[in-house]
């Protein structure tokens, strides 16, 4: 029975391409074929065209919401990690002068990498990053112990207490800080291909818009032929549309470009930058502090140090002027805290490095890491300001565009209703 | 019929259902335990570089008259130094016993300390007029040789190979190489390391002793000694072996290691360090060393700092070149 249908249906369709072709000899039907082309193009175009900027838009949300906020959470994470070594080192040399300051500085440092390493996690979702951030809780843990194992014995007055010490720097400086800066760049990585996306070039609306405005301009032409008619007003209204929708998205868009670009070079490069700087300042500090925990030759602690300090002046071309300055005084406080530690006045050397006194090295540092948090702090509120006046550029575009197509099919179909009519 | 009909249906349906219900569980994330090595350590495989010269190491300068502190002869180095004020001395800061900074004072302080403060009386006639500096292993040659300091006398073994660059005193202490394994771990002789991992300094001495044994533990170098004590702690090597005056350092720091193994693998002889051209120095610095053997001072600084070796094997004979 149901054989017997779908034969009946098929007759039909096999006639269907001779009356196509019977259809548009007559003029009726000409008009009837333009206006579906017509009004069927504008609506897939309608759906291409906002699915692209719903896409951008929410591109722009997943940036602001997500990856970003997942970026400075990593760039946090590093900057305590790299934090928690250089206090506990100096907590470490300090012995009985300031220990309850310093040793809370630690233990601010192992809080703020643990709350960093959780907004971490919420963004890792795949198996590599959620095993890189479980390395990094694993390692944070035995660091923690060695600290206090070499707190321990120092306590006593041992000198292996410093060797301990120098195994959980060891364990920083080779594990803990190398995974952080693999989450770091993998998250800067994700912000920045968001940020592309934003701001792409929408090749595929622009092209289906020109092709529905050629459309238009043929299906006048085919009526014009046809009807003796100089113009059809429908239609001259729907290319009036698709224009102005061609228009609005390429306007928009190179606006949201334009945004997103300098949220790159002003934002997400920057941001680059000043985490390397930070972390290359918390690395000479340790590498400072290490030197009189390591009571030996400082040859290779003082060349590291150097190398650092020498990346971390290349990185802050730009500024922040106070930092700059911090480093040139820190360098000159270093110098004297060498030059006492090689006439073997060491406690001079402990206090140069560590004392209270506002112009020695503790103090300077502090100006360097000060300056640098801030500016990392003002370039992230200049990225989310440039991704958000670029969502705010796109944000009427897909509601326009649809409109504007809606228009078009109308005015298409209002504008050959009439020629139609004069055959019925 | 109808029956099985029922069964294999309900068969079939429970096993559709039991397949549906149980999607394969997320991938859990797992990782291993953090593993920890002091920096630096490191496998030694290949061969410590070491001079096989052989030469008479122990035997140096004869004393001549010796002066009386503050009348140096005019033109010497001890003149020289007396004119500047202060002797200026390399030592270590990190060799417990030997050359260490006491936590509590801030100050080094250590057998060689008070070797150094010895020939500081000789010239001025005040021990305190010494400047220290504080000097890596490998840099004691360069810092002789440059004229950065006067004497070295940093727990420095006389070799053949050092006295091509630098000049060395009498023997002021002869060091044994023993080994220092945990309580109970049955290593009592070099046989028994065979099969053992053991750690020592990178470029020392003991290194290279440890490497000519036959069967050859399996060796890890580091950077200091204490780097050792943390790795034998851990677990990770089965014991260190170097100078007793090392290890008597580092077994004040743990009750659950000691000293063991035959009395001597290898002897080192601690000598003062002093640049070549200072042929005066040499023989004025014998002749202080001598004085201290005669006078009981080089008894009272063993008493002082190293009885815990065991008791005084009363100070070593001097030997020397000319006649």
């Amino acid at each position: 029975m149901s054989v017997l249908s779908a034969a009946r249906a098929a007759a039909p369709l096999n006639g269907t391409v001779p009356s196509l072709r019977r259809v548009a000899r007559t003029t009726p039907g000409v008009v009837v074929l333009v206006a579906l082309a017509v009004v069927v193009c504008c609506a897939v175009a309608a759906a291409v065209c906002v699915a692209d900027l719903n896409h951008r838009i929410a591109e722009h949300n997943t940036v602001l919401q997500r990856s970003e906020p997942f970026a400075y959470a990593a760039q946090n994470l590093y900057a305590a990690l790299s934090e928690a070594d250089a206090a506990a080192a100096s907590a470490f040399l300090s012995g009985g002068i300031q220990t309850a300051a310093m040793r809370e500085r630690y233990q601010q440092a192992v809080a703020a990498a643990a709350a960093a390493l959780t907004d971490v996690t919420a963004g890792a979702t795949d198996e590599d990053l959620r095993t890189a951030v479980a390395d990094i809780a694993a390692q944070l843990a035995t660091y923690t112990g060695l600290v206090e194992a070499a707190r321990a014995n120092n306590l006593q007055g041992f000198p292996v207490g410093s060797a301990y010490l120098r195994e959980a720097s060891a364990l920083m400086q080779n594990e803990l800080l190398p995974g952080a800066e693999q989450i770091l760049a993998r998250d800067l990585a994700a912000v920045d291909a968001g940020q592309r996306s934003v701001g792409s070039v929408s090749t595929v609306s622009i092209v289906l818009l020109s092709l529905l405005l050629i459309g238009t301009a043929v299906g006048s032409w085919i009526l014009a032929r046809r009807t003796n008619r100089q113009f059809n007003l429908g239609l001259m209204v729907a290319a009036v549309c698709v224009l102005v929708a061609i228009t609005w998205i390429v306007v928009a868009t190179r606006l949201a470009a334009a945004d997103i670009e300098r949220s790159r070079s002003e934002g997400t490069a920057r941001i680059e930058q000043l985490a390397k700087a930070r972390i290359l300042a918390q690395r000479a500090r340790t590498d400072e502090t290490l030197q009189l925990i390591g009571r030996g030759d400082i040859t290779a602690g003082e060349q590291s140090f150097q190398a650092h300090i020498d990346e971390l002046l290349a990185q802050l071309d730009a500024g922040p002027p106070a930092a700059v300055s911090g480093i040139q005084r820190w360098t000159a406080s270093h110098q004297k805290h060498v030059q006492a530690y090689l006439d073997g006045d060491y406690p001079a050397a402990v206090s140069q490095a560590i004392g209270s006194d506002p112009g020695a090295s503790a103090a300077q540092f502090g100006i360097v890491e000060a300056g640098l948090r801030d500016e990392v702090e003002k370039t992230r509120a200049a990225l989310r300001e440039h991704v958000s006046t670029a969502g705010r550029a796109l944000a009427w575009s897909p509601v326009g565009t649809l409109v504007l197509l809606a228009l078009a099919g109308v005015a298409t179909v209002l504008g050959l209703w009439p020629r139609l009519k004069e055959f019925l | 019929m109808n029956a099985r009909v029922v069964a294999a249906l309900l068969a079939a349906v429970t096993l559709a259902a039991g397949c549906s219900s149980s999607p394969a569980p997320p991938t859990a994330v797992t990782v291993a335990p953090a593993t920890v090595t002091p920096a630096g350590a490191h496998g030694i495989t290949a061969a410590p570089a070491r001079a096989d010269e052989e030469c008479d190491r122990e035997a140096s300068l004869r004393p001549r008259s010796q002066p009386a502190p503050g009348a140096m002869p005019s033109g010497s180095t001890m003149a020289a130094i007396a004119e500047r004020g202060r002797l200026v001395v390399g030592v270590d800061q990190n060799t417990y016993l030997f050359g260490f900074r006491n936590p509590s004072t801030g100050q080094l302080e250590g057998f060689d300390i008070d070797v150094a403060r010895e020939i500081a009386r000789a010239i001025f006639g005040d021990p305190d007029r010494i400047d220290l500096k504080v000097v890596d292993a490998s840099q004691r040659e360069s810092a002789l040789t440059s004229g950065k300091v006067d004497v070295v006398v940093r727990t420095y073994s006389v070799t053949c190979e050092r006295r091509r660059s630098v000049a060395f005193s009498t023997v002021y202490f002869y060091a044994n190489q023993r080994i220092l394994a945990a309580k109970g771990s049955g290593i009592d002789s070099a046989a028994d390391l065979a099969d053992k991992r053991v750690c020592a300094v990178t470029g020392t001495t003991s290194l290279s002793t440890l490497f000519a044994m036959e069967p050859r533990p399996a060796l890890v170098g580091v950077a200091t000694w204490t780097d050792c004590l943390v790795m034998l702690q851990q677990g990770q090597v089965d014991a260190i072996s170097t100078d007793d005056a090392v290890l008597s350092g580092l077994n004040r720091q743990d009750p659950t290691v000691e000293i063991t193994g035959p009395p001597s693998l290898a002897v080192e002889p601690y000598g003062v360090g002093i640049n070549k051209d200072h042929e005066d120095l040499v023989r004025f610095v014998n002749g202080v060393l001598e004085q201290m053997r005669a006078d009981g001072t080089w008894q009272r600084l063993y008493d002082r700092w190293l009885l815990g070796l065991g008791p005084s094997p009363g100070p070593p004979a001097a030997r020397y070149q000319d006649p």
